[in-house]
């Protein structure tokens, strides 16, 4: 059997969409409204961000996310005109994404 | 002699669906600006109380409401979208029957309500 | 209460403003004659009860001979008189004038295909993609005639007979962006149709048929923009379709990196039997 690597990006484009269908609305809400309103403690925000697998699980979502919005940004791209540079649009994108996901992973542990 | 059709460069821009679709594409930008959002304030609350309500005032400035508001909006049409597509990606069938598909998205948004519930009480309370 | 007598087809549009006519705006193209389709205006008698087809037909037989379009079966079965109506591509003997009311009403050929003539397009493209889905149902071995026909259960029918319900109208491929932006693509309808044999349980050319439809050109560069189920005039679904499909591709790829499974024994050892 041939192997694209279709199906794995198209795995982590899944998973983020499904994770950030559930979870962004409820997430920007918090971070754009609750906490400028100074409904969220500082104590309370330390306590969950220095969390071992609080820190983890923002790494698992920035990485998602991130690889979610490359997937479909390339496709997309290519479909509205830009086919002619389908190669460099997915390289950039997924290695954006990745570049993305290790700044998640420093911010996480620092 | 054949006529050729040539795609027009802005054929998303031509009915309804294709807006949609277009708009519903560009969400995960917006997502991914999100996580930017969601990432300093990370970093925010690592460096310490003064740094953290130093980002709360920022993200109170006109430019920062804006752009949240608009990755709101954005993030309810991912959902909606991403929902309604459940049942496409997921044929699940009883027997001949198929499961009705407005069973899988309603199981979607009991998923999602109950996951924003947890994150409103982990946060809040 | 009384109930009124009514004439069951005039109800609906009886409540809109009445009108003679329609005015319909027909993409022509004659080749060797025009550079390109330009739009001619025509009225036609308005009737609650006649579809654009039988517009198309009035003037053909009334006004100008010369008006090409396809058309064969005028109840949605045939599949041949699909056009852009307004934009959008619909089955033109399903389509009602009193929905296009007060009109004009813009009649193109098909998007996405050349044109031949008028509102006749093209299919070449379409018919060279075909066979490569291997749209038969494909055996290892053929069952001896005496064995009788390959029995299926209501299930094993209900796994496919949606997707067998084509009928290579090509609304889909009209309304597909990423038909109109890939030439390689094989399209909507192909796709459902190999998953149409995929999930039959007389079938078992799968594998074969994997080959094709898991690449770019088939499932992968389908990105979901939904509009060919909602146009398909059938309910075929083959966005959902193609969406299975990638899911099948994605556990297919996973299966890839287990170890190898012994071959199974069955319709291998009849192989070798027979």
């Amino acid at each position: 059997m041939r192997r694209s690597s279709e199906p794995l990006f198209w795995s982590l484009f899944s998973g983020g969409g499904m994770i950030m269908a559930i979870l962004a609305p409820v997430l920007i809400v918090v971070t754009a409204y609750l906490v400028p309103a100074d409904q969220v403690e500082f104590g309370r925000l330390h306590a969950i961000f220095t969390n071992f697998f609080a820190r983890l699980g923002l790494i698992v979502l920035a990485f998602f996310t991130f690889m979610h919005a490359a997937h479909r940004l390339r496709h997309t791209l290519i479909e509205i005109g830009f086919k002619r540079f389908a190669q460099p649009i997915a390289a950039g994108s997924y290695l954006a994404a990745l570049a993305g996901t290790v700044w998640a992973a420093v911010v996480a542990f620092s | 002699m054949v006529y050729p059709r040539q795609q027009s460069n802005f054929w998303y821009l031509k009915r309804w669906p294709y807006r949609i679709f277009i708009l519903r594409e560009f969400s995960a930008v917006f997502l991914a600006a999100y996580m930017v959002v969601l990432l300093i304030l990370v970093m925010k609350v690592h460096d310490g109380p003064a740094a953290f309500h130093d980002f709360a005032d920022t993200l109170q400035s006109p430019a920062l409401i804006v752009f949240n508001t608009i990755a709101l909006l954005f993030a309810l049409l991912h959902t909606v979208t991403w929902f309604m597509a459940v049942p496409s990606a997921m044929q699940l069938r009883r027997g001949e029957e198929k499961v009705p598909p407005q069973l899988l998205i309603g199981a979607a948004y009991v998923l999602m309500l109950g996951a924003s519930v947890v994150v409103l009480l982990l946060v809040l309370v | 209460m009384t109930v009124e007598a009514t004439d069951g087809i005039t109800v609906g549009p009886s409540a809109r403003p009445s009108q003679d006519t329609i005015s319909l705006e027909i993409a022509r193209y004659r080749p060797g004659h025009d550079e390109h389709p330009t739009f001619e205006s025509y009225d036609v008698p308005y009737r609650p009860e006649w579809v654009v087809l039988d517009a198309l037909n009035y003037l053909k037989d009334q006004v100008d001979g010369t008006l090409s379009y396809r058309w064969s079966c005028r109840m949605g079965v045939c599949g041949s008189c699909g056009m852009m109506v307004n934009g959008v591509p619909k089955l033109t003997c399903a389509t009602f004038l009193r929905d296009y009311l007060p009109g004009p009403i813009r009649v193109e050929a098909l998007a996405n295909f050349p044109i031949e003539r008028d509102l006749v397009i093209v299919l070449d493209d379409f018919i060279e993609k075909l066979p490569k889905i291997k749209p038969w149902l494909v055996r290892e071995v053929e069952q001896p005639l005496e064995e009788g026909e390959y029995l299926q259960t209501p299930k094993e029918l209900a796994d496919y007979k949606q997707y067998s319900m084509c009928i290579n109208c090509m609304l889909c491929y009209s309304a597909c962006p990423v038909y109109q932006n890939d030439e390689h693509f094989l399209g909507p309808a192909l796709l459902a149709l190999g998953q149409r044999y995929n999930h039959d349980s007389r079938d078992q050319g799968a594998a074969e048929r994997h080959d094709v439809m898991w690449t770019s050109e088939g499932v992968w560069d389908c990105t979901f923009v939904g509009e060919c189920s909602v146009v398909c005039p059938k309910h075929v679904d083959p966005a959902g379709a193609i969406q299975q499909a990638k899911v099948e591709s994605t556990i297919g790829w996973q299966l890839s990196f287990a170890p190898p499974v012994p071959p199974l024994p069955f319709g291998r050892k009849q192989a070798e039997e027979t």
